[in-house]
């Protein structure tokens, strides 16, 4: 096993993989950027050091810094989490000359699988379903524009290099195309430092369902089943859930050998997950590989039992997977929310600032992966995920309540978040039934609000109540310290405001 | 003691007079002049909570910039604008805009990386004016009308903080 583990990451998924190391037993050390001082990643590490500044491509995306804290605190080993250089085969193949083992795949498999067309070849090559569209990248506009149109509209524009639904744009129209292509090719660059797209065929209305894979080191390659992530605003994942509600025991195990033979064919090692598109007659059509640990990755972990975390490091150290595996079925169901710093009332803009108080929800069958505290200022420079949020019962419905229970429970004050959203959500009709596809939620966005939840008799005195009782505690009201000197008042409370507003540390 | 507290919410502005009188460790409360049978304590740091009659209410408030409190009780959200007769307040921010005109500023603090529109354009209503990235995600912020963009406040490559003025459009 190994001796100590770098992570090079930050966020909740920093957090989640030092609680793996930590139950193994195995020291793990962190790495922050100047604005992450106070993270809690951090905060509760073992051992931490500044890789530079807030900019990404200037601390988390730098490879040779992280070697160099590896090499310095003595680790054997690197886990890159999800996003920043997860998905960079630079970092495994810099890995290996300098003698640290990287846990993920090898840098040709992830060159072979993680890029969208090369993927797509392959997956050709083993007998998987794939969508109509371009194998490459294409060079030029007007190429890509002509190929659209003898395709036929709509379209789907994506990042040679991408994931997270960065640098993708839908074409519907033949005006809309060159606005699109540009949009599209300088995202992938700002995302990704690399502005190659290519063309697919846009399916109408098809969920989005996903196999996790683990392959060992010593041939063995298991399907741990599907998560459905039809749930999307604008491509980003906002539920996942598992079991998917349309996947039969059949389809099930069809989806998984299809999965397992792709993994096979592009040699591939440690967890890894293969998205499908599945279409209205429950037809599959190969989407991508995903060449790492996922967001979603506790949706699986809750139905199987399994740590997928720790399980990517005992494969990673040459450990065997178990030869039982080879027939897991999920067990009961679970489902993620996302929740995000943004404001579902202004178009999900982003609000990052300083979370003042919090309550969490905890109890039966919730789960709660954060990197967040009371008192942190939510930085800018970062993507806006707070929590993942997750809940598993031994029904769909179970798990809903329990999900809807928890989203009550868990209050954040001081910032925005998308909470909103996912009351709407879980209240859907369509959504209750199982009647999901990719665009579903974008749909029901444009739809009109529903009327709002009618409160319990009383809620607007308490809260006309708490408003002045919170004014009358405020520093320098006079009713709480007795004294009317009028002007200092006023200083003081806006004093206390600004302390309390302030977005920036 | 006496405030005055106007809420907005989804459903409405309203007006009320709350009237607190320390009563040892608790208080007295009275509502719109109504003695309440309500119990009020400070629960948790931003967390009030309020006992009426036996129903119990966890209101958790955050202060906003413009002086305002922003209130929220399970899936319900409140602003109030909290007036304490005798306490002076000044420097309250009425700013409504002059009638027409209309200040675009930045939702978020962010960076802007693409002018979309030059000063003088004529614009539509949802025509994009300005793109700032803020958490790796593009944003473009829209027009709210048709019209002129009388003033472009904003330069690309400059950080702006949620607030910041970013157009003018006439």
């Amino acid at each position: 096993m190994f001796r100590k583990i770098l992570i090079a990451n930050r966020g909740e998924i920093a957090v989640r993989i030092l609680r793996a190391c930590r139950e193994m037993g195995i020291p793990s050390v962190c790495v922050f950027s100047e604005v992450d001082r106070t993270a809690l990643h951090v905060r509760l590490a073992d051992e931490a050091y500044l890789i530079g500044p807030a900019p990404s491509r200037e601390s988390y995306l730098r490879i040779d810094k992280l070697i160099d804290v590896a090499r310095r605190s003595g680790c054997d080993a690197i886990h890159p989490g999800y996003g920043f250089l997860a998905e960079n085969p630079e970092l495994p193949r810099v890995c290996t000359d300098a003698g640290i083992t990287f846990i993920g795949p090898p840098p040709e498999t992830m060159e072979l699988m993680g890029s969208k067309t090369a993927g797509k070849q392959l997956a050709r090559r083993a007998d998987v379903p794939t969508v109509p569209g371009t194998d490459e990248a294409i060079e030029n506009a007007a190429d890509a524009q002509s190929l659209a149109r003898t395709m036929g509209y709509p379209v789907v524009l994506k990042a040679v290099a991408g994931g997270g639904g960065k640098g993708m744009r839908v074409v519907n129209e033949d005006e809309a195309f060159a606005s699109a292509w540009r949009d599209a090719s300088s995202e992938a660059l700002n995302a990704f430092g690399d502005a190659r797209v290519f063309l697919e065929k846009y399916l109408d209305s098809p969920r989005h369902i996903e196999i996790q894979i683990f392959a060992d080191s010593h041939g063995r390659v298991v399907s741990l089943g599907e998560r459905e992530c039809s749930v999307q605003r604008r491509h980003q994942k906002v539920i996942e859930e598992a079991p998917s509600t349309v996947v039969t025991p059949d389809l099930r195990r069809k989806m998984g050998e299809a999965a397992v033979r792709l993994a096979r064919a592009g040699g591939y090692i440690n967890a890894g997950t293969v998205e499908f598109l599945v279409d209205a007659s429950l037809n599959f059509y190969f989407l991508e590989v995903n060449t790492r640990l996922q967001v979603e990755h506790p949706v699986t972990e809750q139905v199987t039992g399994l740590d997928l975390v720790k399980l990517q490091i005992a494969i990673a150290a040459g450990h065997r997977l178990p030869f039982a595996w080879e027939t897991i079925t999920p067990r009961g169901h679970a489902m993620e929310v996302r929740l995000y710093a943004e404001d579902p009332d202004n178009n999900f803009f982003p609000c990052p600032g300083k979370i003042l108080a919090r309550r969490i929800a905890t109890g039966p069958g919730i789960r709660l992966d954060e990197g967040v505290y009371r008192g942190w200022v939510v930085p800018i420079e970062y993507d806006p995920l707070l929590s993942k949020l997750i809940a598993w019962g031994n029904s769909r419905e179970e798990t809903i309540a329990r999900l809807r229970r928890a989203l009550d429970e868990y209050t954040i004050t001081g910032i925005r978040t998308n909470v909103s959203l996912f009351r709407r959500i879980l209240a859907e009709p369509e959504f209750l039934r199982g009647e999901i596809h990719t665009r579903w939620l974008d749909e029901l966005l444009a739809r009109p609000r529903p009327p709002a939840i009618p409160s319990r008799p009383g809620t607007e005195a308490a809260a006309a109540i708490a408003a002045a009782y919170w004014e009358s505690i405020q520093p320098g009201n006079p009713s709480r310290d007795g004294q009317a000197n009028v002007g200092a008042t006023s200083r003081w409370k806006q004093e206390g405001r600004r302390s309390q507003v302030d977005h920036q540390p | 003691m006496k405030f005055e507290v106007h809420l907005d919410s989804v459903t409405g502005r309203t007006r009320h007079v709350v009237d607190l009188e320390k009563d040892g460790a608790s208080y007295k409360v009275s509502l719109d002049g109504q003695p309440m049978d309500a119990d009020v304590i400070l629960a948790a740091p931003n967390a009030v909570s309020v006992l009426m009659n036996g129903t119990a209410f966890e209101i958790h408030i955050a202060p906003s910039l413009d002086g305002t409190y922003k209130l929220q009780t399970g899936p319900h959200e409140f602003q109030a604008d909290v007036r304490d007769p005798r306490a002076w307040r000044g420097g309250k921010q009425g700013g409504l805009e002059a009638e027409g005109r209309q200040q675009i500023v930045a939702p978020m603090p962010g960076k802007v990386i693409r002018l979309l529109v030059n000063a003088g354009d004529e614009v539509e209503a949802g025509q994009g004016l300005v793109v700032v990235e803020a958490m790796k995600m593009q944003n473009e912020i829209r027009s709210p009308k048709k019209g002129r963009v009388q003033r472009l406040q904003a330069k690309e490559g400059q950080a702006v903080n949620a607030g910041d003025v970013l157009a003018w459009v006439e």
